[in-house]
């Protein structure tokens, strides 16, 4: 058909053509460039990355302008911005990565949720030392070093891979929020959730009395009916260095906190959780095809379509203020995952991070811009709050809206998430007065996280992590959704699968690095 | 191969199985019509349905309670959709233009007898069939070492030729009597002038199928937005836009924003609709002006081989 | 114009096999008598040389564990690490045998209903109606895959879908399709048939009307019945056309219709086992899970099996009837 005659100098030919392309590829390699001295004479732009939907009001714009004449008088630099978008968010963050991309300088990255102990490994982020941060970032690294947190950005190497975000006061763990006047009719007593248990109560009146609301109306990827209920029924603590695709399956427990084990693999609370979860299916809690589902779920319970919603604390604080001026009277409240057997960790330094993208082809100066949009007064609240008098005002030392201000399009959307201070924040009006109480009630439940200092090196195991990675995606959200008919058949089939993936191998690794650390800190 | 040979009726004679053949014939080519047709009217309805209809009654074939409020929505704020439109139009007439240049540049020199070099490039590029890179490596390729990750090129390149196309573009050419050449060359003319005077024009209905063919993956293209453009330009072409919109509540929203809509007053499921019908519109109402050149054109190239 | 005439006979041998020294020499005069042609050539074997052969060295991150700081050939060798669990957890096997399977239906069934189809098109005697009748079946080939999985979304969910809708009309339970596995073979094959057969029955109707006419009118004049005519005139005639169509379909059975699978299925792992091919589950690891090693050694397999098998059906084919073979 094609009349084409497989001679052998058609393949040298095509061989060749492999080989010179090859030629092409070895030539590419990065050769992690030293930071020549930076010469500031030389201007320069930084962009950094960061997430959420690029504003369009044209007012990050006019505070970008404000604060690029600051950085240049100051550094000679400007700061742009590069939006990763919510939608797809995971996979658009990962490819931006990926492709090495040399106009990236400052990368937004967190250990807990945006893969940052991953891309470090990879090689995605700068070696930071020292040397070139004293040089550069000098409060920064005082501020860091004065508390010991720099321990807790290094790999093996004992480079530092980003710089967290660490003297901002912000409680992210987990929890549902609800609705107090809807719990009070549910007969909760004084409308307040303390249970993982009542939740089902809760939900159960939902679907019963509220015809138009999903009791708990959720979006594809979540764990939290299965994880929220592990932590509030098990003294489990999650070692948040090492995950599998997008799960993180390894566990230790407060009772034994120097043996690496996984509720995943070996806890009977696993089977209690699916079945929960696949009662919670059979009420109707979530939408048949919530799995395929895409719904902006917050928007839901904003509208009075949902019962709950699932996130963070900080998320709550700005949720209870909208809460309160669209569903008049709902009494929004947050049940905290572990709150009744007080397991709960303080937040973790790297929630959020900044790291130097390994392709900056301007790291110092990267890091100087840093320096300023984390220290510098002015700069810090260019780019946090925007410009004074058109972005927000001051009142009593307060921030407040200007006249007109509509949350709904005039935010400024920079989300800086990768180095806020507490001694630069100016407190926001709507604030919930009981913000303080709060974080005091969860100060009382609430651990450190000990294995903040824990390093671990993956080098040997990733493979099998990342095999481990793909049995979980395909078996944990049946298993959050309630959708295997037999939860208990389906938990030992995927424990099966696991242990085929390597998951031995890969606990008897974490053990091994888990017992030097422990024996350096003298914990054991 | 014109339509006109395509259309010419046969005289046969009428006895009682042709009776039968011709029914069932004309019954079935009409409900497969009507099986192919039937999804479009459904996405037509439900985009002028209103939302609460569809909230409790689900889709339907007709209309339930007449509404133009998603068609309103996106032509409120049209500035999104206009951007990804001349994106998607932009690369589609300039991909054609280039890719249909090449690929008969190409086909034409493969499949001329005198040209020693030609089963040797054949190969070549036949073999990138056989065996391909992978998604990951070819990512990693183009991405990193190309440095196209956030450019237009990668998507518009990529689309460029196809091994396919160049094949059918060799067998659209041996349809060209050698003699077409050899009186070219007799004249003088150097081969590009032959393939550009005499032999090109004489290939339009391989031309139509072709260009066809490109526009097509240049239209419909999604895959190769998503992985090298995502969210770094500002306007993605038409059919990753529509992908974004059907599947991410956030970009829907965004979709309309500027209009302060909250989600009680977003009819999400007409949105998305009449976002399918104004991204798919086009294509549609354009087909039946080239479906004589396709048909003809697939004929030709199709069956030979 | 005759249709089936292949024109292949015309074809001489390029070059008559020449000794190795003298190979090389005609080749460089082969390059230089025919500079123009080459350079006509040139704009295309460079799009390949960058965009297909480039990356191709790449693939040996499938042996690595790869990291971008000591790049594709610096990276760590594991060997064959990162095929273990995928060889070990039958997840290979089990891709193959869905992508194959997939495949195969795709070409029988498809074939069948596009020569049936060519058949009765062929009976359609108004040309009005034949042509709104093409527009129409034309019309899915049209539309991007896209819009395919919205299609399917609508009529299926179980909230508003279309199906469910009727169901309750009639005083049905709604089905939970998209946990049902089962079910997903027929939907994608459906969906898979919706959007292709209208197309390729016109490379069939085209194959039928090209045939001799006399041929029509003597089997008339003999008095054969409608039945008679297709099955020993028009069936026959059709054989060179499917059989080539067949070995390209065969040619691509380790690929599959991926925009189709993943706009219909997604990231669903409820319906992975009966529905996850070799290039979603490549995409997936690639995108969702940050995996590019086993997605690289996926897409390797994928690569090397369907060389392979070209290769095998080409050498059956050439021994049996060296006119079919693809090369």
């Amino acid at each position: 058909m094609f009349n084409l005659t497989l001679s052998r100098r058609a393949i040298l030919g095509s061989a060749a053509a492999v080989a010179a392309a090859a030629g092409l590829s070895a030539c590419n390699r990065d050769n992690g460039s030293t930071p020549s001295s930076d010469d500031t004479s030389q201007a320069a732009t930084i962009t950094m990355l960061v997430l959420g939907d690029k504003p369009t009001n044209g007012r990050l714009e006019k505070m970008l302008t404000k604060l690029n004449e600051i950085l240049t008088a100051k550094v000679n630099a400007k700061l742009e911005l590069f939006y990763v978008e919510w939608a797809d968010w995971q996979t658009q963050y990962n490819v931006q990565l990926l492709s090495g991309d040399s106009k990236i300088d400052l990368i937004t990255t967190a250990t807990d949720w945006l893969f940052g102990w991953e891309n470090a490994q990879k090689g995605a982020f700068y070696a930071l030392d020292e040397e070139i941060l004293k040089a550069n970032a000098p409060k920064t690294w005082e501020q860091v070093n004065g508390k010991g947190t720099w321990e807790e950005c290094k790999l093996p190497d004992g480079k530092i891979y980003f710089i967290p975000e660490d003297n901002y006061t912000q409680w992210t763990n987990h929890g549902y929020f609800y609705r107090g006047d809807w719990a009070k009719s549910a007969g909760i007593p004084d409308g307040t959730i303390t249970k993982f248990e009542e939740l089902t109560t809760y939900f159960r009146w939902v679907k019963e009395n509220q015809k138009k609301a999903f009791p708990w109306d959720v979006a594809g990827a979540n764990e939290t009916a299965l994880t929220g209920w592990l932590q509030a029924h098990t003294d489990g603590q999650t070692i948040q260095q090492v995950s599998a695709g997008n799960y993180y399956p390894f566990q230790t427990t407060k009772a034994d906190p120097y043996t690496v084990g996984s509720w995943y693999m070996e806890s009977d609370e696993l089977v209690a959780a699916a079945k929960n979860a696949k009662e919670w299916n059979d009420i109707g809690v979530w939408r048949q095809d919530a799995i395929g589902y895409d719904g902006d779920t917050r928007e839901l319970f904003f509208s009075g379509l949902s019962g709950a919603d699932q996130h963070h604390t900080q998320t709550f604080l700005g949720v209870w203020t909208t809460m309160n001026q669209r569903q008049k009277g709902s009494d929004p409240k947050m049940y905290w995952f572990g709150q009744e057997n007080k397991n709960i960790f303080r937040d973790i330094k790297t929630h959020g991070a900044m790291a130097v993208s390994a392709n900056s082809k301007n790291p110092a100066r990267a890091l100087k811009v840093y320096e300023l949009i984390r220290n510098d007064e002015e700069c810090y609240h260019l780019i946090n709050y925007g410009i004074e008098g058109s972005d927000y005002i001051l009142k009593d030392g307060k921030r407040a809206r200007p006249e007109g201000w509509d949350p709904s399009k005039d935010g400024l959307g920079a989300n800086f998430w990768g180095g806020r201070m507490d001694n630069l924040e100016i407190p926001d009006e709507t604030t919930p007065p009981k913000r303080d109480e709060w974080f005091k009630e969860l100060e009382g439940m609430s651990t450190d996280y000990p294995y903040s200092t824990l390093v671990l090196n993956k080098d040997a195991i990733n493979s099998s992590l990342a095999s481990m990675g793909s049995v979980l995606s395909k078996y944990i959200p049946q298993l959050q959704y309630g959708k295997f008919a037999d939860p208990e058949k389906a938990i030992t089939d995927m424990r099966a699968e696991l242990k085929q993936a390597g998951y031995d191998d890969v606990k008897t690794a974490l053990q091994t690095d888990m017992d030097t650390w422990a024996k350096e800190k003298g914990l054991k | 191969m014109t339509t006109a040979t395509l259309d010419k009726p046969r005289k046969l004679k009428l006895d009682s199985s042709e009776v039968v053949l011709r029914s069932v014939s004309y019954v079935t080519v009409t409900l497969f019509a009507l099986f192919c047709a039937l999804p479009f009217v459904l996405i037509v309805s439900a985009s002028f349905s209103e939302e609460s209809q569809i909230m409790e009654h689900g889709f339907s074939l007709l209309p339930r309670g007449f509404s133009t409020a998603a068609y309103e929505l996106i032509f409120r704020s049209p500035r999104q959709i206009i951007g990804s439109y001349a994106v998607t139009i932009t690369m589609t007439v300039l991909g054609v233009a280039v890719g249909l240049a090449i690929t008969a540049m190409t086909g034409f020199a493969l499949q001329r007898k005198d040209f020693p070099l030609r089963n040797q490039i054949s190969f070549f590029i036949y073999f990138t069939t056989l065996f391909s890179a992978g998604l990951a490596p070819t990512y990693l390729w183009v991405a990193r070492t190309l440095g196209l990750r956030g450019s237009y090129l990668a998507v518009f390149l990529q689309l460029l030729l196809s091994p396919w196309l160049i094949i059918l573009m060799k067998n659209f050419c041996r349809s060209v009597p050698y003699e077409v050449v050899e009186s070219g060359k007799i004249d003088g003319a150097g081969d590009f002038r032959i393939f550009a005077q005499l032999v090109l024009p004489m290939l339009k209905p391989a031309l139509a199928t072709i260009g066809l063919f490109l526009a097509l993956g240049y239209w419909n293209e999604w895959y190769l937005s998503s992985l090298y453009l995502g969210s770094t330009v500002e306007f993605k072409p038409l059919q990753y836009y529509l992908y974004n919109i059907i599947n991410t509540a956030n970009a829907l929203r965004n979709s309309v924003a500027g209009d302060n809509v909250t989600i009680t007053n977003l009819p999400s499921n007409t949105l998305k609709m009449a976002s399918a019908v104004v991204a798919t519109g086009p294509i549609v109402l354009v087909y039946p002006f080239v479906q004589k050149y396709f048909v003809s054109g697939i004929t030709v190239g199709a069956v030979k081989g | 114009m005759g249709m089936q005439s292949t024109e292949r006979a015309v074809e001489a041998p390029a070059v008559t096999r020449p000794s190795r020294a003298k190979g090389y020499a005609s080749f460089w005069k082969g390059v230089s008598h025919s500079k123009m042609l080459l350079l006509m050539c040139l704009p295309a074997i460079v799009f390949f040389l960058v965009f297909a052969y480039g990356p191709m060295p790449g693939a040996y991150i499938a042996f690595t564990n790869f990291n971008y700081r000591d790049g594709i050939f610096g990276s760590p060798f594991v060997g064959m690490k990162n095929f273990e669990f995928l060889i070990k957890s039958g997840q290979l096997w089990l891709l193959t045998k869905n992508t194959v399977l997939y495949n195969l239906a795709f070409i029988v069934i498809g074939n069948v209903l596009q020569i049936g189809l060519a058949i009765m098109l062929n009976e359609i005697r108004s040309k009005y109606f034949k042509k709104v009748s093409q527009a129409l079946m034309f019309l899915p080939y049209f539309v991007s895959v896209v819009l395919i999985g919205v299609i399917a979304f609508n009529l299926l969910n179980y909230d508003t879908g279309a199906v469910n809708a009727l169901i309750l009309e009639t005083g049905g339970n709604p089905l939970k399709i998209y946990s049902m596995a089962g079910l997903w073979p027929f939907i994608i094959i459906i969906a898979h048939l919706w959007q292709s057969t209208g197309y390729g029955s016109i490379v069939y109707f085209a194959a039928i009307m090209g045939l001799d006419d006399s041929m029509f009118e003597a089997a008339a004049i003999d008095g054969a019945s409608a039945w008679q005519r297709i099955r020993y005139i028009i069936l026959p005639s059709l054989k060179p056309t499917f059989i080539i169509l067949l070995l390209f379909a065969l040619g691509g059975i380790m690929r599959g219709n991926f925009g189709l699978f993943w706009n219909l299925v997604g990231n669903n792992a409820q319906l992975y086992q009966t529905t996850d091919i070799i290039e979603t589950s490549v995409y997936r690891m690639l995108v969702s899970q940050n995996n590019f090693t086993t997605s690289t050694a996926v897409g390797l397999y994928q690569s090397l099996f369907g060389f392979v098998l070209v290769m095998t059906v080409n050498w059956i084919v050439r021994r049996i009837n060296p006119d079919y073979a693809l090369f």
